[in-house]
């Protein structure tokens, strides 16, 4: 069940009038069977790793509250292992054994399985490791109510991918809730058709294009291809992924939860450092205080600092797939960053003169999108000869594989883009009079229908992770 | 409830823009006249402003493979008595033909008969399901309407066409998306072509000749299952009369009987009790006859509807002399030398089963 389908639709419908119409006693359980309902939906027999891992974290959590000295490590340690094994046998198991196979020189494929990956897990994971991270370090009270903790970790509006919420965030929510206001409410209806037009309109437009030109790239020989195949595929997982974030934080809205921004107009980023400030805002926060922090931040001399940075984008590049090509695009930010550090700090944290602004701007996006390159690119190979092309391709410009009209729409996405960076459009619209919200709404809702992709739904590109 | 007014008010400007933009027909007077609407708006538009009305009138529904060349009927006026008219669109299928009908004669009284082909009078099988061809709602978008979305979607098979067909009853822009997006990048161009489209096409459609290449040349040996084409056959062009001629014919599921049933049962009931006659004619089928033609079925559609009055079948073999290579430019339909043979014979039939046409052309 997408969040693109009719089918969520009619479920998300059934689910409010459930949880408003139903006693207020009922309202958890509203939630937290809808969310196993929609789990289920994809693939049931897995809601047993989610319900084990659930049962796992939910009790390490409470010894660890109970215990002191060694027994607490013993108890975080042991809900680490679980999570990490169970991310690791599911993730990571195929990559290691065929890495494994090649450097042994053996039979290939000797020690493959047929893995299914579940739904999300990569996101529900890390939410539960930050949560008995949080429990170990004093900083959340163990949850008493399994139901509450469940939710937590199964609430469907986030549970596939993300954003990942801290569990104060959540349960500051589940505790102390309040039905939305009716600016909340209508910036909850704003959100979700908001990152419906993202996604249908826009990611599934140029999903084709990129998939086209990644599949074949050697199809479409020339700089100009490589450039524009390449835009493609960061314009198409921009606004798939914020636009699935859109929808989820929209329906966490509408239901009284707060979830935390993860997208900040990332291509409008002056310096990579200001693009991991405005991309995957969540899985930045959650790898600075959960990886980067511990390992020593910056609080250890340049080198380690550096050290620090590759490491926690490596790991976060890994995060995503089990790839060399997830790796070397963690690498590729590490070392981004960790050259923004040496040129100096200031010059990259803050925002420079307005006049030099779009010349910072457009660097950033070539740079990351150099890096969608590795990212997306299915092997190594692939990789080399699209980023051959893009820097000097022998076999002539080569054509825009991107259409006119395509180009024209995120134009005006840019327009749009650059004005909510400065007045917050979207913020203000909820508080607009009903006429500017509703011509806002009928705008979005017609672009869904002339533009958007509604002949078939199109996963979106996070949940394979 | 101010929330609730405000969302209310926002899909109430969503639906007026729909409605306002496609229900309305605004957009019909610039949809792209190759796209599948637009073909069949064309059709539908010319024949409206035809002048022409009464029991001397006569309509001929079809798909491509009905090549009948009003012109040359009409030229026998003199002779039959009736004037003819052609609506035949290629894509279309029975299902279109009845909204087309309805669309253009609304109180089943403007022809003296309608001229519907079918394939062969047994309901053979075919490997296309015809129940469930979501093209039908992008030929026929623009002539259909929101009550039909409960007969138009529930006829589709899969549920996922249901959802899709009555989706796009509602909201027209859906269907019209892709057509949308063109105009988007070329409007001037549109706007010119949709025009120039209004002002000839009536007299390119009537004074159109089909081509003049045949099928001689082309041989199967049944036998052997093994088709000979001349050189300048193309391998795709040989891949189609392959599969046309020796492909193994689908197994009877009974899916087109059903379907024939229904929408020629349909056309049927439009003018029953009206004194248009519906002609069912067994169009030419091809260059070569396969020799597993479908079993004779005493309950096919045609033979049960020709036990209706209003409704006339004509012989079955009576086009079986045009079924020659030299008639045909493809695989299933006629060439030139075909077509005016087809007209002028159909023409000169359709007063032999009519009878003359009332005094004055009045019903």
């Amino acid at each position: 069940m997408l969040f693109n389908s009719l089918q969520f639709f009619v479920f998300f419908v059934v689910v409010l009038v459930l949880f408003y119409l139903g006693p207020r006693a009922w309202r958890r359980w509203v939630l937290l069977l809808a969310s196993y309902f929609f789990y289920m939906s994809w693939n049931a027999k897995f809601v047993a790793l989610l319900l084990t891992l659930t049962a796992i974290d939910y009790t390490a959590a409470l010894w660890i509250e109970r215990s002191e000295g060694t027994r607490r490590k013993r108890f975080l340690v042991l809900s680490l292992a679980a999570n990490l094994g169970f991310l690791g046998f599911f993730k990571y198991y195929n990559f290691l054994a065929e890495n494994l196979v090649s450097l042994l020189d053996l039979r290939p494929h000797m020690f493959a399985l047929s893995i299914i990956l579940p739904l999300g897990i990569s996101f529900h994971t890390f939410q539960s490791m930050s949560y008995v991270i949080d429990v170990y370090r004093g900083e959340q009270k163990a949850i008493r109510n399994p139901v509450d903790y469940a939710l937590f970790i199964a609430f469907f509006p986030q549970l596939v991918a993300g954003p990942i919420v801290r569990a104060r965030e959540f349960f500051g929510n589940l505790f102390h809730w309040e039905a939305p206001t009716s600016e909340e409410q209508l910036r909850g209806v704003l959100l979700m058709f908001l990152g419906l037009t993202k996604k249908i309109a826009l990611a599934d437009r140029f999903s084709p294009i990129a998939d086209s030109y990644f599949r074949n790239a050697a199809g479409h020989a020339g700089a100009m291809s490589a450039w524009t195949g390449a835009i493609a595929f960061a314009l198409q997982i921009f606004f798939d992924f914020s636009g699935y974030t859109d929808m989820a934080i929209g329906m966490a809205l509408l239901l009284g939860f707060h979830f935390p921004v993860n997208f900040r107009r990332p291509y409008l980023a002056f310096s990579i450092t200001d693009f991991w400030h405005r991309w995957h805002i969540s899985l930045s926060r959650w790898l600075r205080d959960y990886l980067y922090i511990p390992l020593g931040g910056n609080r250890h001399g340049n080198l380690q600092t550096y050290r620090n940075l590759m490491l926690t984008m490596l790991l976060g590049g890994l995060w995503h797939g089990a790839s060399w090509n997830f790796a070397i695009w963690g690498a590729y930010h590490g070392a981004l960053l960790s050259l923004e550090r040496i040129a100096g700090r200031k010059r990259f944290q803050d925002p420079p003169a307005w006049w030099l602004y779009p010349f910072r701007a457009i660097a950033t996006f070539v740079l990351v999108t150099v890096g969608w390159v590795f990212f997306r690119a299915a092997t190594f190979a692939d990789t080399r000869y699209i980023i051959g092309q893009m820097f000097g391709g022998v076999s002539g410009p080569g054509d825009i594989v991107i259409p006119i009209w395509l180009l024209v729409l995120v134009a005006m996405s840019l327009l749009l883009a650059v004005a909510e960076e400065k007045w917050e459009g979207i913020e203000r619209l909820a508080r607009a009079p009903a006429w500017a919200y509703a011509t806002a709404l009928i705008l979005l809702l017609v672009s869904v229908e002339m533009i958007g992709v509604t002949e078939q739904q199109i996963p979106f590109v996070y949940f394979q992770f | 409830m101010r929330v609730v007014r405000i969302l209310s008010a926002s899909l109430l400007g969503f639906l007026l823009f729909d409605v306002l933009i496609f229900h309305s027909r605004l957009y019909l007077s610039v949809v792209s006249p190759d796209s599948s609407t637009g073909y069949l708006e064309t059709f539908l538009r010319n024949e409206k402003l035809r002048i022409g009305r009464g029991g001397d009138q006569v309509l001929a529904v079809g798909d491509s493979r009905m090549m009948f060349f009003t012109r040359y009927a009409n030229e026998l006026t003199p002779e039959t008595g009736y004037t003819f008219a052609t609506i035949s669109t290629a894509g279309t299928t029975p299902r279109c033909w009845y909204y087309m009908l309805r669309d253009i004669d609304p109180a089943a009284d403007r022809y003296g008969a309608v001229v519907v082909p079918v394939d062969d009078y047994d309901d053979g099988e075919i490997a296309e399901d015809l129940s469930n061809r979501l093209l039908d709602l992008h030929y026929l978008i623009g002539v259909l309407r929101l009550s039909d979305l409960d007969e138009f979607a529930g006829s589709m098979h899969s549920v996922q066409n249901r959802v899709e067909s009555a989706r796009g009853i509602l909201l027209n822009g859906l269907v019209y998306k892709a057509d949308f997006q063109d105009l988007l990048l070329h409007p001037i161009a549109r706007v010119q072509s949709a025009a120039l489209n209004r002002r000839d096409s009536a007299s390119w459609m009537y004074s159109y000749i089909g081509p003049s290449r045949t099928m001689e040349g082309v041989s199967i040996d049944w036998a052997a299952r093994t088709l000979t084409v001349p050189a300048d056959v193309t391998p795709a062009q040989k891949a189609e009369f392959t599969y046309r001629f020796l492909a193994p014919r689908p197994a009877d599921m009974g899916h087109q009987s059903a379907y024939l049933k229904y929408w020629l049962g349909k056309i049927s009931d439009r003018y029953r009790g009206s004194k248009t006659r519906v002609i069912i004619i067994r169009i030419p089928r091809g260059p070569f006859i396969r020799p597993d033609q479908p079993p004779v079925n005493p309950q096919s559609s045609v033979r049960e509807l020709a036990s209706r009055s209003n409704v006339i079948v004509n012989p079955e073999h009576f086009f079986d002399e045009l079924e020659r290579p030299r008639f045909f430019m493809d695989q299933m339909h006629l060439n030139w030398a075909g077509s005016l043979e087809f007209t002028r014979t159909l023409a000169r039939q359709v007063r032999q089963l009519l009878g003359p046409p009332p005094a004055n052309g009045s019903h």
